[in-house]
């Protein structure tokens, strides 16, 4: 691991490298993070993507990537950067090209393939101790085709496939805790409102070698019903309330990069967004609201808050 | 046959408009078709949908070539390439435009013949996106055919919209039988277009399809950030305006936290917002420690922008 | 050249090995998984240059193989059956990509019932993917055709990848006789891949397999792929020249044997074919004049070799190893097509049913085939596609559907109904 060059908010990138002008929405966080992500990363990168929002980054001929990107298909991403860095690896082995032609490889993935398609191929990439870096941008639903409900929906909420008084009726896989159960070399939970946390973690990424993570929670105006200038303050507020903890995997320990304390009422977070208003409106639901509080103040009594 | 374009954003209700109006016809008897065209934009971004309406079968399909009338929801559009809210006019396709402006403006500002109506949908105090555009749309051009009765344009509101709730129907059905009765003088102006047949029309250029090399034949892009060719500030309905006296040019802020990354340290150090790729979504207001940046409707400016346009490209 | 006894997997794997493949992501599945294990020892007893990844999957097996290709190194892949299907979308996908490698198919037939004998409707099912499709009758053939692929698919003019297919049991487990080409004429027929400016570089901005919007850039591509398929016949035939040349072993496209004058003519793919040869052979002694027409490229499918093979025989029989259900056999209909409204062709074009799974198609049943044509060129009149399947396989049948309680009274009926009969 190198010595960390991102100590504060100035030391992040001021030139971004993603191109303007894609066809995400106005306010998207998942655009948010990812260009947060690909300004540390750097432009010698390969995006290899399954479907979902992200599809739509690049439409020939237009793409905002200024490296490698390749659309795979929903399930597959993990083995795309599998055949990628392999191939990679061999020209390097064989002479073919010069070390400095070579680039880092990134999974770019939304929650619906990441909770669920995908994760096979995620998970045996790990296992096969491959060199990359997945970027899931979580939405908590099928975003790109309308928020339907994902693996990665979070408990009573709203979605267009769950759409009764008491909204989801399961609840949001532990996709991070997955990934430490499968030991990756790096894992780390962010979002776009943070860009501080997000750097330097994924600075950090990059300096180590093997499977990891980077998940983003990422608020989606059109999914989760709200207006796209509420995206800074629902993440702000997602990680206040403790329902987006922030944390990192490394050296074989979770640690958590900011602690909310005192942390504000889930109810600050909730009422912000359209996909909880059966929770408040016609009448409240105080059982719902007390269960997603009960969950967050559980994590946090676990992890020794 | 009538034939009918909706041109709106993604959010402004434009589908609901082209099943409002589909179903209103419907009622009174005719075969019909309505469909909303998707793209991969979003919300923001120009979409159209259309409804084509007659009193026997309906055998086209797909996009409507030639309107005979074209409602347009966001004013701001009119001068969007991308938005073709002007293709295919004929001299008799209507123009019926969401704009506090007259007429007169718009028929010198596009040089266009055919006939212009402006109804300014939004009421006092309200801002440009609303979300009862879609539904004033739909009866406003309802009123124009002359063939729905009003009655009959309420029941289709009441059963399009019965699963929002009372309290929303009601508010539509309000806004939509005002703008049906602010029609009352241009009841009947949109006439149904000719029937056509393919065999009038011109025959295809076809071409024996050449064979490239496979390098070239796939859909692969060889050069970095061409995404910018794509004029994504025209989805804006809001500006972000920068007051110098008030920035305190922390540009990281708001530039690392711009989603379409198109905020940059300009002159003198002070963010420099690029017009033609910020989408409006604002964060950067949000997010502006000293609140140093502001939000200005972008509504004022697309009169000026729109006579750019069109010396632009005549 | 050395010549040794070895299975068809074995003969697929050499072709690996003498096209100095690169990279093989690689999953196991019955009955192909000998020629992944051939090529893992090769390269632990660093007799094999190559990098061999276990993946967890068909679908991510191909991905692997199509990004590799797209990052610029030769790829190989093989699977079965099952697993032909568990990667169809990506069979497409990479196609589109215009990544050219070879994916070694060892049929088998498909679920449900789950088997695992030979038939082809595993590869059928891949006809309209992209990849094109080599057929081979002997295990000589697998290794041949394999290095004869990669020339095709890497060849500018075409760029798409392609499938090898083998029968399994047949041949996967069957060794013969093979002629191992040498590895330096090997290399003399197939340069180095050069993936031209498709590849991933540092400094060099690529984005590919990007989303197209709209029917007609759309059209344009699929249908570029469509004209690299077509044009890979001229490329082929190119191909196979310089392979006889070297090798002294020559693979048209379109086998013929014995049917320049024959009335009657066999068409099928595949390792039962060497079966028909021989039933010609014996017919030909009995004084009917029978002939075998065997495709060996299936796409592109070679329409006027056909055509050219078959102009003015009397009666053709397809035999199809694979059944498209409520159809009836995929060559049959793909053969119809291409001689419709052409001058000279066979008035009759009998479809069959054979050796689905695995069964054997038996010397008896060619000879009855013949029988069908003449008595259909007599009539004029061509038979409704035939099943072959007997009398005696149905009371098996029969005999297992009521060891499995199958609760028909009819069954039971007709068990009894046989018994009485075997005891008279």
């Amino acid at each position: 691991m190198s010595e960390p060059v991102i100590k504060g908010m100035k030391d992040i990138p001021s030139e971004h490298i993603l191109g303007a002008g894609t066809a995400l929405c106005a306010g998207c966080g998942a655009l948010q993070a990812l260009h947060e992500i690909y300004d540390v990363l750097g432009e010698n990168t390969v995006f290899v993507n399954s479907a979902g929002c992200m599809t739509l980054m690049s439409v020939y001929p237009f793409t905002p990537f200024r490296g490698g990107w390749l659309y795979t298909a929903m399930a597959s991403a993990p083995a795309g950067a599998q055949g990628v860095r392999d191939a990679l690896d061999i020209l390097l082995a064989k002479k073919r090209i010069a070390p400095e032609e070579d680039m880092q490889v990134a999974v770019l993935s939304g929650d619906g393939a990441t909770y669920g398609m995908g994760l096979a191929a995620a998970s045996c990439a790990i296992d096969r101790d491959l060199d990359f870096l997945y970027i899931c941008y979580d939405n908590e639903g099928y975003g790109n085709t309308g928020n339907q409900t994902s693996a990665g929906t979070p408990h009573a909420s709203r979605t267009a496939t769950d759409t009764g008084a008491e909204g989801v009726p399961g609840y949001k896989k532990d996709l991070f805790g997955l990934w430490v159960a499968n030991r990756p070399a790096y894992a780390a939970t962010v979002i776009g409102a943070e860009p501080l946390d997000l750097a330097r973690k994924v600075e950090k990424a990059k300096s180590i070698k093997g499977p990891k993570l980077i998940l983003a929670l990422s608020p989606c105006p059109v999914g989760w019903d709200y207006d796209p200038m509420e995206t800074l303050e629902i993440g702000r507020l997602a990680v206040k309330t403790g329902i987006w903890p922030l944390k990192e995997f490394v050296d074989g320990k979770v640690v958590h990069t900011k602690t909310p304390h005192p942390r504000t009422p889930v109810e600050e977070y909730l009422k912000l967004q359209g996909r909880y208003a059966h929770l408040f409106s016609p009448k409240r639901n105080d059982a719902l609201i007390d269960e997603i509080q009960s969950r967050v103040d559980a994590y946090w009594d676990a992890v020794g808050d | 046959m009538f034939r009918i374009r909706f041109h709106g954003r993604g959010g402004q209700g434009m589908k609901t408009a082209s099943h409002i109006l589909g179903s209103a016809f419907f009622h009174e008897g005719f075969e019909v078709q309505d469909a909303p065209r998707y793209g991969a934009e979003r919300r923001g971004a120009p979409i159209f949908a259309y409804v084509r309406a007659a009193r026997g079968a309906i055998n086209e399909r797909g996009i409507i070539r030639h309107p005979d009338l074209v409602i347009v929801a966001d004013e701001s559009l009119v001068p969007v390439p991308a938005a073709e809210v002007l293709a295919n006019f004929a001299p008799h396709t209507t123009l019926l435009i969401n704009s506090a402006e007259s007429a007169e403006t718009w028929r010198e500002r596009l040089n266009l013949s055919s006939p212009i109506i402006c109804l300014p949908l939004a009421e006092a105090g309200e801002q440009a996106e609303l979300p009862y555009m879609g539904v004033a749309c739909a009866a406003a051009a309802a009123r124009l055919t002359g063939v729905i009765g009003r009655e009959s344009l309420g029941d289709t509101v009441a059963e399009e919209l019965g699963s929002l709730g009372e309290e929303v129907v009601a508010e539509n059905l309000r806004r939509a039988l005002a703008a049906f009765d602010a029609m009352a003088d241009h009841e009947g102006c949109v006439a149904e277009g000719e029937e056509r047949l393919a065999a009038p029309a011109e025959g295809p250029d076809w071409i024996e399809m050449p064979l490239d090399l496979g390098e070239q034949a796939t859909p692969a892009i060889h050069a970095g950030a061409t995404s910018v060719e794509v004029r994504t500030g025209l989805w804006r309905v809001m500006r972000p305006v920068v007051h110098e006296d008030h920035c305190n040019k922390c540009v990281w802020i708001c530039g690392s936290l711009c989603p379409d990354s198109v905020i940059s340290t300009g002159a003198g150090g002070y963010p420099e917002v690029d017009y033609d790729h910020c989408k409006g979504c604002m964060i950067c207001v949000a997010a502006c420690p000293r609140h140093a940046i502001e939000a200005v409707p972008e509504h004022g400016a697309a009169g000026e922008t729109a006579a750019t346009h069109e010396e632009a490209s005549p | 050249m050395t010549r040794q006894l070895l299975t068809g997997n074995v003969a697929a794997a050499w072709g690996v090995r003498l096209a100095e493949v690169d990279y093989v992501p690689a999953f196991p599945i019955t009955p192909q998984t000998e020629i992944i294990e051939t090529i893992a020892g090769w390269i632990d007893k660093g007799e094999m240059d190559c990098r061999m990844v276990t993946m967890d999957s068909e679908h991510s097996m191909i991905t692997a193989a199509g990004a590799a290709v797209a990052t610029g190194v030769r790829s190989y892949a093989a699977t079965s059956s099952q697993g032909l299907l568990y990667g169809m979308e990506m069979l497409y996908t990479v196609a589109g990509w215009r990544t050219p490698f070879v994916l070694t198919n060892v049929s088998r037939g498909l679920s449900a019932p789950i088997t695992l004998e030979s038939d082809h409707n595993d590869v059928m099912a891949a006809r309209d993917s992209g990849f094109l499709q080599i057929h081979c009758a002997t295990c000589q053939e697998v290794v041949d055709a394999t290095l004869m692929a990669y020339r095709l698919a890497e060849d500018k003019r075409v760029r798409v990848p392609v499938i090898v297919n083998l029968d399994g049991f047949y041949l996967s487990f069957t060794r013969e006789p093979v002629d191992i080409p040498d590895p330096a004429k090997a290399r003399e027929f197939l340069p180095p891949f050069d993936p031209g400016s498709l590849k991933f570089r540092a400094g060099r901005p690529l984005s590919e397999a990007v989303a197209v919007l709209g029917g007609t850039p759309y059209s344009y591509f699929r249908y570029e792929l469509h004209l690299a398929a077509m044009g890979a016949l001229a490329v082929y035939d190119e191909v196979a020249e310089d392979f006889a040349r070297l090798f002294g072993r020559r693979y048209d496209a379109v086998e013929s044997y014995r049917a320049e004058d024959a009335d009657y003519v066999f068409v099928m793919l595949g390792s039962f074919s060497t079966k028909a040869r021989d039933a010609v052979d014996g017919l030909r002694e009995a004084g009917v004049a029978a002939g075998l027409v065997r495709p060996r490229l299936f796409r592109p499918f070679p329409v006027e070799a056909l055509r050219r093979a078959l102009a003015g025989r009397k009666g053709v029989a397809v035999i199809d190893q694979n059944l498209s259900m409520g159809k009836g056999g995929v060559l049959h209909g793909e053969l119809l097509s291409a001689l419709y409204g052409v001058a000279d062709a066979p008035p009759v074009v009998a479809g069959f049913i054979g050796g689905l799974g695995g069964r054997d198609i038996g010397p008896g049943e060619f000879r009855e085939m013949i029988s069908v044509l003449e008595q259909a060129v007599a009539d004029g009149e061509t038979p409704p596609p035939r099943l072959l399947f007997s009398a005696e396989e149905l009371r098996h049948v029969r005999k297992l559907q009521a060891s499995a309680h199958v609760e028909r009274e009819e069954i039971h009926r007709q068990e009894r109904g046989d018994t009485e009969r075997d005891e008279t």
